[in-house]
């Protein structure tokens, strides 16, 4: 294929890092808490000024910076957005994030954004539009993306495909990277009893570059992933065999509801560090 | 149509019915039961994801209305405006428009002014930075012929002329507001300018002379003829005073030659 961008993204030293989030702006600016790198939602620093995209300008001198995009919807047939894409590539170049991410998901139809993730059928007409999106994508930015699961709560019924199987298809077909949300993999695997180990051995095992850790609700019809708590147990579990299987990459916290004090976060990124540390001194 | 677009679409259609309906059976794998939870998962999502946007671009609106009824406004605003942007700073720009026509809130005549406040205030949060007048701009230009330049407003700045007192309903509602929050509707008629002198958005009350100059300079006037137009209503109107203030707020950023791009 052509268009594949040359080079990991990311070193792999980054270790643990934290979502950057409004509640603990201040923390950030006053003082600049020991993580190894910082991520934030593209969408929440579109604005031409103001105050986020200052505080964002201003740590972003002390930590290396991750751009996680919520809204591009790279699998909606309808409604894929290029000015979307032009606001993303316009904050890229302003900020030269050490990572650039977009979800396998799409958002919108029929005219309406529904400004939630929602899930693809794994087909191979899926998998050409996500692939020739992300190449897209790739090319505006002029680098590679990475291209991260998601909690799904439903399972289309035309999907032919596993996760696993399609995500790899896409890394083979655009050269992107993929960020593997652990708890989304454990999410989807109680929701449909889906292998998530099985999923985790169907994505080559250079292609994911970026980890990431949340909280997710346990609630009588379905788990659902709230980035409102601790990591779970399980989750731990199986990031530890993420570890084992991808290497030490880069791994983040999210905390998106019910936003705690930073020192929570940061329990959760040392609970990470360990592990990588872990699984370095295993792989040595 | 392509198979995939109309089964975005049928999820579409089916994250956007009311209540508990079934979706198309062979849309979704599993129980029709565990099924239709499920899809109520993603809609609370979906109306939650947008009210929480509303709520941060109309605080105020929301205080006025109360948490329980903006949640509900919200659900019915999302389905007469729907999103037509994955970036939700942008979703709301039409609150005041729904507002003004929502049945139940015709009780609160006031609403869609400060919902047009605030969305004003919502756009000029995210407007770009733009660094004070720099007097030596006007170096080379003979003050003789600085009334034939054209004042330019920093970004984000906007007018509006309510019926209502709108700088008073502004203050009193923000968060660090200490005072009695007593609001006299019959106090209007309000013109006041909504800026971010730095970071935080404000409502000004404006005098007519202020307000003359101002709109005049939006649309696009030299300096003469907007500080004429200041004075045209008011006798004691003291323009060098008038400039060097809104200089001084940041208001005025700069002035150009006529035909320049500020």
């Amino acid at each position: 294929m052509s268009a594949v961008p040359a080079a990991r993204a990311a070193p792999l030293r980054l270790g643990a890092g934290v979502g950057l989030r409004a509640p603990h702006y201040r923390d950030f600016l006053e003082s600049r808490p020991a993580v190894g790198w910082i991520e934030v939602h593209s969408e929440n620093y579109f604005g031409d000024g103001g105050y986020d995209r200052y505080v964002l300008e201003r740590v972003r001198a002390d930590y290396p910076l991750s751009l996680h995009g919520v809204g591009l919807g790279l699998g909606s047939v309808e409604g894929f957005d290029e000015r979307h894409l032009a606001k993303l590539e316009r904050l890229v170049d302003a900020t030269e994030p050490v990572l650039v991410s977009e979800h396998l998901c799409w958002g919108a139809a029929a005219g309406q954004h529904f400004n939630d993730l929602l899930p693809l059928a794994y087909t191979p007409e899926a998998l050409r539009l996500v692939a020739e999106r992300v190449l897209r994508v790739q090319e505006a930015l002029g680098r590679r993306i990475l291209v991260e699961n998601i909690s799904t709560y439903l399972e289309l019924g035309a999907s032919e495909m596993g996760e696993g199987e399609f995500i790899a298809e896409l890394v083979r077909r655009t050269g992107c990277g993929v960020l593997l949300d652990v708890n989304n993999l454990f999410v989807t695997e109680v929701n449909h009893g889906a292998d998530a180990a099985a999923t985790m051995r169907a994505i080559p095992a250079g292609s994911v570059e970026e980890i990431h850790l949340a909280g997710h609700l346990v609630t009588e019809h379905c788990l659902i992933d709230h980035h409102g708590d601790r990591v779970a147990d399980p989750v731990w579990r199986l990031y530890d065999a993420a570890l084992e299987r991808f290497g030490p990459v880069p791994s983040l916290i999210e905390w998106d509801t019910d936003i705690p004090e930073l020192g929570v976060l940061l329990a959760e990124a040392a609970n990470a560090r360990t592990r990588i540390e872990a699984s370095r001194v295993r792989a040595a | 149509m392509s198979a995939l677009l109309e089964l975005q679409r049928a999820f579409g259609a089916a994250l956007a019915q009311r209540g508990e309906a079934a979706p198309p059976a062979s849309l979704f794998r599993g129980a029709t039961s565990a099924t239709v939870a499920r899809l109520a998962v993603y809609r609370g999502n979906v109306y939650g994801n947008r009210a929480k946007a509303l709520a941060a671009a109309y605080p105020i609106v929301r205080k006025i209305v109360g948490g329980d009824f903006f949640d509900a406004l919200a659900r019915e605003y999302a389905r007469a405006y729907p999103a037509a942007s994955g970036d939700l700073s942008e979703y709301g720009e039409r609150l005041a428009e729904f507002v003004a026509a929502f049945p139940h809130t015709q009780d609160l005549p006031y609403l869609p002014d400060v919902a047009h406040m605030e969305w004003l205030a919502h756009r000029a949060y995210y407007a770009a930075d733009r660094p004070a007048f720099d007097p030596t701009r006007l170096a080379g230009v003979p003050p003789a012929r600085h009334a034939e330049l054209r004042p330019v407003l920093a970004p984000g700045c906007a007018l509006l002329e309510s019926e209502w007192p709108l700088a008073r309903i502004w203050t009193v509602h923000q968060d660090d507001f200490a005072g009695e929050i007593d609001v006299d509707l019959d106090a209007g008629p309000d013109r006041v300018l909504i800026h971010r002198p730095r970071w935080r958005a404000q409502v000004l009350a404006l005098a007519p002379a202020d307000y003359g100059l101002l709109a005049s300079a939006f649309a696009g006037a030299t300096l003469g003829c907007a500080l004429a137009v200041a004075s045209e209503g008011d006798p004691a109107f003291d323009p060098a005073a008038a400039l060097a203030r809104w200089v001084e707020a940041g208001v005025i950023v700069d002035l150009v030659e006529p035909g320049e791009d500020p």
